[in-house]
C-alpha cells in the first residue's frame, strides 16, 4: 500500500462496445439505432447511442419490445461473439502500446497503469489513445484516471456523465474532489454489491464521499478487510494492484445456453459431446492436453428450481484425443443428469492443462506408440480438413442427429473480421 | 472403452522413441529458416488491419478487379493519391482519394462510374486506406 505516487491508474472502456463493433463493420448500421440481444435472443444487452436516444432500456426482454423496435426502425442483432472477441483482442493489443501494465478486466474494459509526465498532466495522453483507438477500430473509449483502481472506476463514470469531459476525466487532478465523490452513489462504487449498498444506505451513507469518511471500525466490523481496502482506495491509497494477464491458460471451457430447456439425457449428452469436440480442438490448436475433464449442467438462474451439478474425471495421463475425451464425457453426462430438472446451460471444462509437445514421450495412456501416432495423425487430419473446408466438415456421429437444444441466434451478423467467407463487400 | 481404461491405469514407459531419425543430416539443416509468412510481409499493423472483398469493376483502371481481396489498414491517415474505403449511404465504397483545385474528391478508376464529391454529403466516412489487393488468376 502506498499513497498516490507518480503512477496513475486508468480504467479504459469502450462505449457501447457490441453496437460499435457492429456499426464499424457494417455501413448500413452507421448512425442508426442498433440493439444487441443476449444469448438466445432473450433481452437487450447493448444499445447504440441512437437506440439510447430512443429511450430503449437495457435488459428489456425482446418479445416485449419487438413491435416497438420494428416501428422505430431499430436494427436488431443477436450477439456475435466472434466479432466482439476479435475486436476486443485488437483493442487490448493496441492499448498495450500506450501504458506500462494492463489488466484486461472484461471484453471491453481494462485497467492500465501509466506514469505521469513531468507536468503531471495525463489529458494529452488520454486524448491521444482515444483518437488513436477511434481511428484504428472505429470504437470510442472512455478514460477514467485516478490514484488507484476504485478511483479510476469512479473517474470513468464521471467522464461519461459530465458533458464537457469529452470522455476523459482525471479525478486525481481535480481540486474539488468532495463534490465529485458526492455525485457517485454507493451502489455505483466498484466492489459494492447490492447487499452492501443496502446496508450502507440503512446507515445513512449515500455516496462515495460519505463512505470514504465513514467510521472505519464500523466498516471493518461489517465488511472486513475488503471494506477497509475499499475505504483506503477511496481515500487515495493504492491497495489493489494491476493483475497482468496470465500467460498460459489454466483451463479451456466450452459452454452454451440451450435454445429450449433440455430434459432428456440424449440431448444433454449430445450437447456435451459437441462442446467436448470443440474443446479438444481448441486444446490441440494451442498444443495443450488435459488430465482433468469436467462437465457441468445447471438450471436457469431465473427458474424456481435451482440445480447445478458437475462431475469430473482425473486421468493418469493427459490427453487431447477427441475419442478418449468423448467417451469420458458421455459417461460423465450420465452422472450429472437428473430427469427432474430442466437444464438451461451445460458445458465442458478441460483442466490441469499441460503442453502436449511432451506427448511424444508419454505414450502411457495408449496400448502402443503406434496407437498414439495413429490418434495424433487422425486428429491432425480432422483439424486440417475442418480448417480447410468448413468447420465441422468432419465430426463425430453423436453430434449429427437433430438438435433440439441449440441457441437461438436469429439475427446474427457475419463474422466479418475473422472468416474469409464472411468478409464485408465493397459494392461501388 | 479401451483407451479410456488404459488411460486411467498405470502402464509402461517405452524404451525407444522412433521419432528420432537416423542417417545423414541434411546439408540444409543449418540454413533452415521459417517459411515466408504473407501476414508478416504485407501487414505492419495487424490490430488495425481488416480484409474486405470487392464486388464489381469500379476500380478496374487501378488494377482492382471483381472478387479481389482487399487489405485495409485503418491506422493510416488517408492522403490524396491513396486508394481508400469509404462508408457512403450505407455502403462500403472503394475510390481513389484525389485533389483538384484544392478540393478533395473520390475518384472512380473506371469511366463508367461517377466520381464522388464531398459537397452535399454530410455523412461520409473515410473508413481506411487500401494497402494491397490480391487477385486470383
Amino acid at each position: 500500500m502506498r499513497i498516490s505516487s507518480n503512477d496513475a491508474i486508468a480504467l479504459i472502456d469502450a462505449n457501447n462496445f457490441y453496437a460499435s463493433c457492429e456499426q464499424n463493420i457494417n455501413p448500413n448500421l452507421r448512425n442508426k439505432p442498433v440493439v444487441i440481444l443476449s444469448n438466445n435472443d432473450g433481452c437487450i444487452i447493448a444499445r447504440s447511442p441512437e437506440a439510447r436516444a430512443l429511450k430503449i432500456k437495457m435488459g428489456t426482454p425482446y418479445f416485449k419490445i419487438k413491435e416497438k423496435l420494428h416501428k422505430l426502425d431499430v436494427a436488431v442483432l443477436s450477439s456475435n461473439y466472434s466479432l466482439y472477441g476479435d475486436m476486443s483482442r485488437r483493442l487490448m493489443n493496441l492499448l498495450k502500446n500506450y501504458c506500462e501494465e494492463i489488466e484486461i478486466y472484461s471484453i471491453d474494459e481494462a485497467f492500465v497503469s501509466i506514469s505521469r509526465p513531468n507536468d503531471k498532466n495525463l489529458y494529452p495522453w488520454a486524448r491521444n489513445i482515444r483518437s488513436l483507438i477511434y481511428q484504428n477500430l472505429g470504437i470510442t473509449i472512455t478514460v477514467g484516471i485516478g490514484e488507484n483502481k476504485v478511483r479510476a472506476k469512479i473517474a470513468n463514470k464521471l467522464a461519461k456523465n459530465i458533458d464537457y469531459s469529452a470522455g476523459i476525466f482525471d479525478l486525481a487532478r481535480t481540486r474539488n474532489k468532495n463534490n465529485y465523490l458526492k455525485r457517485i452513489s454507493v451502489d455505483k462504487i466498484w466492489g459494492v454489491g447490492k447487499q452492501t449498498s443496502n446496508w450502507l444506505q440503512s446507515k445513512g451513507i449515500k455516496n462515495a464521499k460519505e463512505l470514504r469518511d465513514m467510521e472505519e471500525n464500523e466498516i471493518i466490523k461489517k465488511l472486513g478487510i475488503v471494506g477497509k481496502r475499499l475505504q483506503l482506495e477511496l481515500k487515495g491509497y493504492k491497495c489493489l494492484l494491476i493483475e497482468k494477464s496470465k500467460k498460459s491458460k489454466k483451463e479451456i471451457q466450452v459452454s452454451r445456453s440451450f435454445g429450449t430447456p433440455v430434459t432428456k439425457l440424449e440431448d444433454l449428452t449430445q450437447a456435451l459431446a459437441t462442446h467436448a469436440i470443440k474443446a479438444s480442438e481448441k486444446m490441440r490448436s494451442q498444443n495443450l492436453q488435459s488430465s482433468n475433464i469436467r462437465v457441468f449442467a445447471r438450471t436457469s438462474k431465473y427458474s424456481s428450481q435451482n440445480y447445478q451439478r458437475s462431475a469430473h474425471r482425473k486421468l493418469t495421463n493427459p490427453t487431447v484425443d477427441t475419442n478418449t475425451i468423448l467417451k469420458i464425457v458421455v459417461e460423465l453426462s450420465k452422472e450429472i443428469y437428473n430427469p427432474e430438472y430442466k437444464f438451461s446451460k451445460a458445458g465442458v471444462l478441460m483442466q490441469d492443462l499441460t503442453n502436449s509437445e511432451y506427448l511424444q514421450q508419454s505414450v502411457i495412456n495408449y496400448k502402443s506408440q503406434k496407437d498414439l501416432k495413429k490418434s495424433a495423425n487422425l486428429m491432425r487430419t480432422i483439424d486440417l480438413l475442418n480448417k480447410r473446408f468448413n468447420n465441422n466438415a468432419i465430426t463425430w456421429a453423436i453430434t449429427k442427429t437433430p438438435k433440439s437444444w441449440t441457441m437461438n441466434k436469429n439475427f446474427l451478423s457475419r463474422s466479418s473480421t475473422t472468416d474469409i467467407d464472411h468478409l464485408p463487400t465493397i459494392v461501388k | 472403452m479401451d483407451s479410456f481404461d488404459s488411460a486411467t491405469k498405470k502402464s509402461r514407459i517405452p524404451l525407444l522413441n522412433d521419432s528420432v531419425s537416423a542417417g545423414f543430416p541434411s546439408p540444409a539443416d543449418d540454413y533452415t529458416e521459417e517459411s515466408i509468412d504473407l501476414n508478416e510481409h504485407l501487414i505492419s499493423n495487424p490490430f488495425s488491419t481488416f480484409f474486405l472483398r470487392v464486388k464489381g469493376d469500379s476500380m478496374i483502371n487501378a488494377g482492382i478487379k471483381d472478387k479481389d481481396l482487399i487489405i485495409v489498414d485503418k491506422s493510416l491517415i488517408a492522403k490524396p493519391g491513396n486508394i481508400v474505403i469509404a462508408m457512403i449511404d450505407g455502403e462500403f465504397t472503394i475510390k481513389r482519394l484525389s485533389i483538384k483545385d484544392d478540393e478533395l474528391y473520390l475518384k472512380a478508376e473506371n469511366h463508367n462510374y461517377p466520381n464522388f464529391s464531398f459537397k452535399n454529403h454530410i455523412d461520409v466516412q473515410i473508413w481506411g486506406v487500401v494497402i494491397y489487393s490480391i487477385h486470383s488468376y
